[in-house]
């Protein structure tokens, strides 16, 4: 079974909508800035990869997270030619932080806060008359998590279509608690390179409609061939070489392909020297040295978005079978070891037309893994 | 090219063979449908230990529930897990389960900078840490799930722990509705919050019988709608025996034999209601095997409603 990806939206720090992130990702164009509103005082780091959309310099708003939402999925709606009307659609939203940030500012700032808005199933019936929605926090596996899922509900017969999304807000306490424990403090986010020292937080929400087979006539921007999802149950925030292993091969069974079909992989590249040693090593013992699949890993240029994140890998996925081009990792230059016999994408995008399948990595903390196998639509 | 899922059939059931509390004054699940007994969880005593070190009030809440489930459905021998981890899934429920860590962290970084923070309260920045937590004590490497859904929540987990094993993503799952209480959290509520966390066992029939395990309940049906008749036709419109809900009073309701609040007096139960109300339904099951009962949450004023019908071992359809 394989699942029609019909519809797309985005948002992240370096563009408005998939494609706009995308060409900014092939053009080297990162979203990275001091922080924004956050007392640069209290904290080590003092960069992030925020969107820049707050009414007034400096001061934060409640609600961006739902905000970006609804922009991610008001743009996959269209791009699917869906009614705004998702009565009968299930939404499932992946997230790390939900709207933690408005929780901050209710307690810090006395900013109004009603329970119902700590979850996205709010705002969806509001805007959208949603009645199946739901809000999957699960660290920055969520929304890959959320994708597996939506292809069980439509294997299940619980819905012909599924939205499926994920975003995330910067809060204080989780990128104070980031900035506590990394030993460096990194000014950006280099995933891969020698010179990387952590990981720096973005923003962003992604949406896309996955239908079990799109209508007559109707564009299809990629097929989706499975999605694996685990934990690894070993250590809170430290990745297991043998959960992404078994995940990974979770995967390539649910797609029913084989790792040498692989032609590009959307890594995770977190930038923390443990996440890129681990997943380094791991695709180093599935591909073959030198001669694997393309790899790019887009947070060197967004950050880590958190929730949305492995989505926005995939949808910069579809858009790299597409246009036959992958963007580069910036800043990578010297490459880890464990990387050496990997063919990450460097410097310049690379032009790659004959590209079919690719795969998609999320890792979040708790040890929960997932990954996506996509198909070209041709 | 194989299919998604070639383990999954129509066939597969999910059944419920355990259920445990960490309810302050409550002991087993009974007791939410009226049974008296002496003693009871006490958090303040049985919220320490080694195994607890390092832990946020949640895990530690939704830790001392799965044990006892765990020891219920016979899959766990008080030192460690008898299962198959690779193939058992965690799925919890939570709405504010890490809301006093969050607040209270901003707190910390307001008046000390971010070096006062402990380094240890990284992971309790994401509320999927209860669930990490549960996965490493017992080994549980399968799907690792956690729902912040609002009203539904605990009821929604229970919808999708039978959906990962009925498409063979698990062959059990571990379903956790957890909250807890603190001043932080009864501001944002308005009201006096429970502190305590309750789990369930689900496995697919076909594990538990192979295993031998009792099965206390079968998970008839689930759904998720806008309004109550609508959640309860979806789910299968069977006709209880036992309804399960805080809205008894609401017209569009399903004629039942009798209503019951199993949360009432535990303050508001929020993430953890639905599956609070799923062992109620098992201990109702317990003793009445032929009946059928309907667990609902949530109000067509909020995001919806779900719903979710429980038989008994015995029951016909």
């Amino acid at each position: 079974m394989t699942w029609d990806i019909t519809g797309m939206g985005a948002v992240a720090c370096n563009g408005t909508t998939p494609s706009e992130v995308f060409d900014a990702l092939c053009a080297g164009r990162d979203g990275r800035g001091p922080l924004q509103v956050f007392d640069h005082e209290k904290y080590r780091a003092r960069n992030a990869y925020e969107i820049t959309d707050r009414a007034l310099p400096g001061v934060d708003e409640p609600g961006r997270a739902t905000r970006w939402l609804v922009d991610a999925i008001d743009q996959a709606l269209t791009d699917a030619g869906h009614p705004r009307d998702l009565t009968d659609v299930p939404v499932l939203v992946g997230t790390t932080l939900q709207e933690q940030r408005s929780a901050e500012l209710w307690w810090r700032h006395g900013a109004a806060l009603d329970p119902a808005d700590l979850h996205f199933g709010t705002a969806l019936r509001e805007e959208y008359g949603a009645a199946r929605t739901y809000t999957f926090a699960n660290a920055c596996a969520a929304g890959l998590y959320a994708l597996a899922m939506a292809t069980d509900l439509i294997e299940l017969g619980e819905a012909d279509t599924v939205v499926v999304a994920g975003t995330d807000a910067i809060g204080e306490s989780a990128f104070g608690t980031l900035d506590r424990v990394q030993n460096d403090v990194p000014d950006a986010l280099r995933p891969f390179d020698r010179s990387h020292r952590g990981m720096l937080m973005g923003e962003g929400a992604v949406a896309v409609v996955l239908t079990r087979a799109a209508a007559p006539g109707r564009p299809v921007h990629a097929r989706l061939r499975g999605v694996g999802v685990n934990c690894d149950a070993q250590h809170s925030t430290a990745p297991d070489p043998e959960g992404i292993t078994r995940v990974l091969r979770d995967a390539y069974r649910l797609a029913g392909a084989a790792p040498e079909e692989i032609d590009l992989v959307m890594l995770h590249g977190s930038g923390t020297p443990k996440n890129d040693s681990t997943e380094a090593t791991v695709l180093s013992r599935i591909f073959p040295p030198g001669s694997g699949p393309l790899m790019t890993a887009v947070k060197s240029m967004t950050g880590h978005t958190l929730g949305g994140s492995g989505l926005l890998s995939l949808t910069t996925a579809v858009l790299a079978l597409q246009r036959g081009q992958v963007p580069p990792v910036l800043g990578l230059t010297d490459p880890i070891e464990e990387a050496a016999g990997l063919r990450l994408v460097r410097e310049h995008a690379a032009t790659a037309p004959e590209l079919t399948l690719a795969q998609v990595d999320a890792f979040g903390f708790g040890g929960i893994n997932a990954a996506a196998i996509l198909e070209a639509a041709r | 090219m194989s299919t998604a899922h070639p383990a999954a059939s129509s066939a597969r059931v999910a059944v419920v063979t355990g259920a445990g509390l960490a309810v302050p004054g409550l002991t087993l699940p009974d007791e939410l449908l009226g049974t008296v007994r002496e003693g009871g969880f006490d958090p303040a005593t049985g919220l320490v230990g080694r195994d607890l070190r390092h832990k946020d009030r949640a895990s530690r809440l939704a830790l001392r529930a799965t044990a006892p489930a765990l020891r219920a459905a016979g899959l766990f021998d008080g030192d460690r897990y008898t299962g198959s981890g690779d193939t058992t899934a965690v799925v919890v429920s939570t709405n504010v389960g890490i809301l006093e860590n969050v607040c209270s962290f901003a707190d910390t970084i307001a008046r000390d900078t971010v070096l006062g923070l402990s380094p240890l309260g990284l992971p309790q920045t994401s509320s999927n840490v209860i669930a990490g937590s549960v996965a490493m004590a017992h080994g549980l490497r399968g799907p690792n799930v956690t729902l912040c859904n609002g009203p539904t929540s605990g009821l929604d987990a229970l919808y999708w722990a039978r959906a990962l094993i009925v498409t063979g993503r698990a062959d059990t799952a571990v379903v956790i509705g957890v909250e807890p209480a603190g001043d932080i959290v009864t501001k944002l509520l308005g009201t006096p919050a429970l502190d305590g966390a309750v789990a369930l066992v689900l496995e697919s029939a076909d594990r538990a019988t192979e295993r031998g395990a009792e099965i206390r309940a079968t998970v008839a049906g689930c759904a998720r709608e806008a309004d109550l008749a609508g959640a309860v036709a979806r789910a299968g419109g069977l006709t209880p025996d036992l309804w399960l809900t805080e809205a008894a009073d609401d017209p569009a309701g399903p004629p039942a034999g009798s209503v019951l609040d199993p949360a009432a007096g535990l303050g508001a139960a929020s993430g953890a209601l639905g599956v609070l109300q799923a062992a109620a339904a098992v201990a109702h099951l317990d003793t009445h095997g032929g009946h059928t009962v309907l667990a609902t949450c949530g109000g067509p004023e909020g995001d919806g409603v779900a719903a979710v019908f429980l038989t008994g071992p015995d029951h016909t359809p």
